[in-house]
C-alpha cells in the first residue's frame, strides 16, 4: 500500500494522467472516498491520459458510461456504484461484457465491486476534515493481485 | 384545415409519457412515473426503469387516447424520443413507436429529447419566435442550448462538466439528512432558512474558467463545500442549520444557472429564453430567472410544470413541428442513441 498527498485538483488530474500510463485493457480500478473527495476529478485525469472521448462527467445518473478511445487505445468504462444495492445490481449492468477490452473505473466500488476482478487497483481518497481551505487530499493506493505489485505502485508515485 | 394529429412517446428516463398534439395545441399528456420504485435507490436505476416502461406504455397510451377523445385510427404520425437518455429505457419507447407506426401504417419520426423540452413551450404560449436560448435543468441534464429553428437547428452552448444540477440537489439533500428526491425537500427546508447566511461557491465563474467554460457549469465543488461546512459544524458540536444550508445551496445553484443563461442571451443577441426540465419546478430558480430576464429585457417563456418534466406531449409537439416543415420521416431501422447530440433534432 502506498499513500500520497495530493495538494490540489490539478494535481489529482496529474495523478490520473500517471495512472493512465500504467493502465491497459482489462484493468479494473476501484475509486473510493466521500462525496466531493475528488473521484470524478481523478477519473477525468485518467480519461484524459488514456485519450478517450469526453466529457467525463459524473456517471451517478446513468450508472455506467463508455468512453471510446480517440487514439486507438482501450475504451474507458466509467461506472458509479453509488446507487447500487450490492453485487447483484452491479451484475445487472453487465460490466463483464466490456471488462477484457476496456479500462474499467468504478466509483463507490468499495465493498461492492471486488468480485469483478482478482487483479485490481484500489484507490481511496480522503478529504481533510473540516472547513479550512486546505484542499489537500490523502490518496491511498492498494494493489490486489500480481498485476499490481508494490514496485509498480511506487513508480507511479515516484514519477510525480 | 386542421393540423395533423401527432402521437408522441417519451421513455428516456423514468417517466413513461404519451402525448397527443395538433400543431401547437395540446390534446393529451398522460404520464406514468416509476419514481416510487426508485426512491429506494436515491435515483433512477436503468433496469428498473426499463421494466416499468414496458409495463406502463400501453396503459399510458390508452389514457392519452381517452383524454384526447380520439382513436388510434385518427393518428396521422408517430414521434418518439430517440435520445439522449438511458439506453434500455429509450429502447422500450422506440420499439413501441415502431410497432404502432407499422400497425397504423403511418410515418415515424425519431426526435431529440432535449429539443423536445423546448418544443413543449409552444403548447403553452404558442409558436416560438426563434432564435431562443434554452436553459434545461433536470436530474440528468444541465444544458444551455441555442435553438435557431425548433424543427431543424439546435446547438449546445454549454453543459455541466461534472454533476447535473438535479443530481447536486439529491446529493446535498443526503448530506443534510433530507430525503430523495432532493429538489422538493431542499426547497421546503430552504423556505425556513436565510439564503445569505452561508455563501457557497459558484462553480466556473472565475475569470480563468469563464474563458474556457463560459457557458458550462460545475456543481462538484459546491457539493464538496456543503460537505465541508456540515462537517465543521458537526465537529464543533453545533446543530446543523438545515434551512440555512439548503437556502444557501439553492441560491448558489439558481445564481450560476440564471447568470450564465442570461449572459448567453446577451452575448448572442437573443431576446427570448425558455426554461425547462424538472429542476425548473424550483420556485427560487423560476423567480430569479424571471427577475434577471426582466432586468435584461429578455422575454422568459416557461411551460407549466407538467410540460417541464419529461412527458410525451413535448415529443408530439416536436413531431408536429417537424411534420409541419414537411421533413422526411426517420428511416425505419433507426435505433435509440443514448448520447444523441442536440444538433440532431430528427434522426
Amino acid at each position: 500500500m502506498i499513500e500520497i498527498d495530493v495538494p490540489a485538483a490539478d494535481d489529482m488530474t496529474q495523478l490520473g494522467h500517471r495512472l493512465a500510463d500504467e493502465l491497459a485493457a482489462g484493468d479494473v480500478v476501484l475509486l473510493g472516498g466521500d462525496l466531493g473527495a475528488g473521484k470524478t476529478t481523478l477519473a477525468q485525469g485518467v480519461g484524459d491520459g488514456l485519450g478517450v472521448r469526453g466529457p467525463i462527467t459524473s456517471p451517478t445518473f446513468v450508472l455506467a458510461r463508455v468512453h471510446p478511445s480517440l487514439v486507438e487505445g482501450p475504451p474507458m468504462v466509467h461506472v458509479d456504484a453509488y446507487r447500487l444495492g450490492g453485487w447483484d445490481e452491479l451484475e445487472d449492468i453487465d460490466l463483464e461484457a466490456t471488462l477484457d477490452e476496456a479500462v474499467t473505473l468504478i466509483e463507490w466500488g468499495e465493498g461492492v465491486a471486488e468480485g469483478l476482478a482478482g487483479d485490481r487497483l484500489e484507490v481511496h481518497i480522503d478529504r481533510g476534515r473540516g472547513g479550512d481551505d486546505n484542499e489537500t487530499r490523502h490518496v491511498r493506493l492498494t494493489g490486489v493481485g500480481p498485476r499490481w505489485d508494490e514496485l509498480r505502485l511506487r513508480q507511479l508515485v515516484l514519477t510525480s | 384545415m386542421t393540423a395533423p394529429l401527432i402521437l408522441g412517446i417519451e421513455t428516456s428516463c423514468d417517466e413513461t409519457g404519451v402525448g397527443l398534439v395538433r400543431g401547437t395545441t395540446l390534446l393529451a399528456n398522460a404520464v406514468a412515473s416509476s419514481v416510487d420504485e426508485h426512491v429506494r435507490f436515491g435515483g433512477v436505476v436503468p433496469e428498473v426503469a426499463s421494466r416499468a416502461h414496458l409495463e406502463a406504455v400501453v396503459p399510458t397510451l390508452h389514457r392519452a387516447l381517452d383524454e384526447a377523445q380520439v382513436g388510434l385510427d385518427d393518428v396521422d404520425a408517430v414521434a418518439v424520443t430517440a435520445g439522449p437518455g438511458l439506453a434500455g429505457a429509450l429502447m422500450v419507447g422506440v420499439s413501441a413507436a415502431k410497432a404502432l407506426a407499422v400497425a397504423l401504417d403511418k410515418p415515424l419520426y425519431g426526435v431529440n429529447h432535449l429539443v423536445g423540452h423546448v418544443a413543449a413551450e409552444q403548447l403553452e404560449n404558442g409558436p416560438l419566435t426563434e432564435p431562443v436560448v434554452a436553459l434545461l435543468v433536470s436530474g440528468g441534464h444541465t444544458e444551455i442550448l441555442q435553438v435557431d429553428d425548433v424543427a431543424t437547428a439546435a446547438e449546445l452552448l454549454g453543459q455541466t462538466i461534472d454533476d447535473a444540477a438535479g443530481e447536486a440537489f439529491d446529493k446535498v439533500a443526503r448530506l443534510i439528512g433530507l430525503k430523495y428526491p432532493g429538489g422538493p425537500h431542499i426547497q421546503r427546508a430552504a423556505a425556513d432558512g436565510d439564503p445569505s447566511a452561508i455563501r457557497f461557491p459558484r462553480g466556473l465563474t472565475g475569470q480563468r474558467d469563464m474563458a474556457r467554460h463560459r457557458y458550462d457549469f460545475s456543481f462538484s465543488g459546491l457539493k464538496t463545500a456543503v460537505a465541508r461546512w456540515v462537517e465543521t459544524a458537526e465537529r464543533a458540536g453545533d446543530p446543523v442549520p438545515v434551512g440555512d444550508v439548503a437556502a444557501g445551496f439553492q441560491e448558489a445553484v439558481a445564481d450560476v444557472l440564471t447568470a450564465k443563461a442570461v449572459l448567453a442571451c446577451q452575448e448572442r443577441g437573443i431576446s427570448t429564453m425558455v426554461l425547462a426540465g424538472g429542476v425548473a419546478a424550483n420556485a427560487r430558480l423560476r423567480e430569479l430567472t424571471q427577475q434577471r430576464c426582466e432586468a435584461a429585457g429578455i422575454e422568459l417563456r416557461q411551460p407549466r410544470f407538467s410540460l417541464c418534466t419529461d412527458n410525451g406531449a413535448m415529443i408530439a409537439a416536436l413531431g408536429a413541428a417537424v411534420v409541419e416543415r414537411g421533413l422526411p420521416p426517420s428511416r425505419f431501422e433507426f435505433g435509440s442513441d443514448s448520447s444523441l447530440p442536440v444538433t440532431e433534432v430528427l434522426i
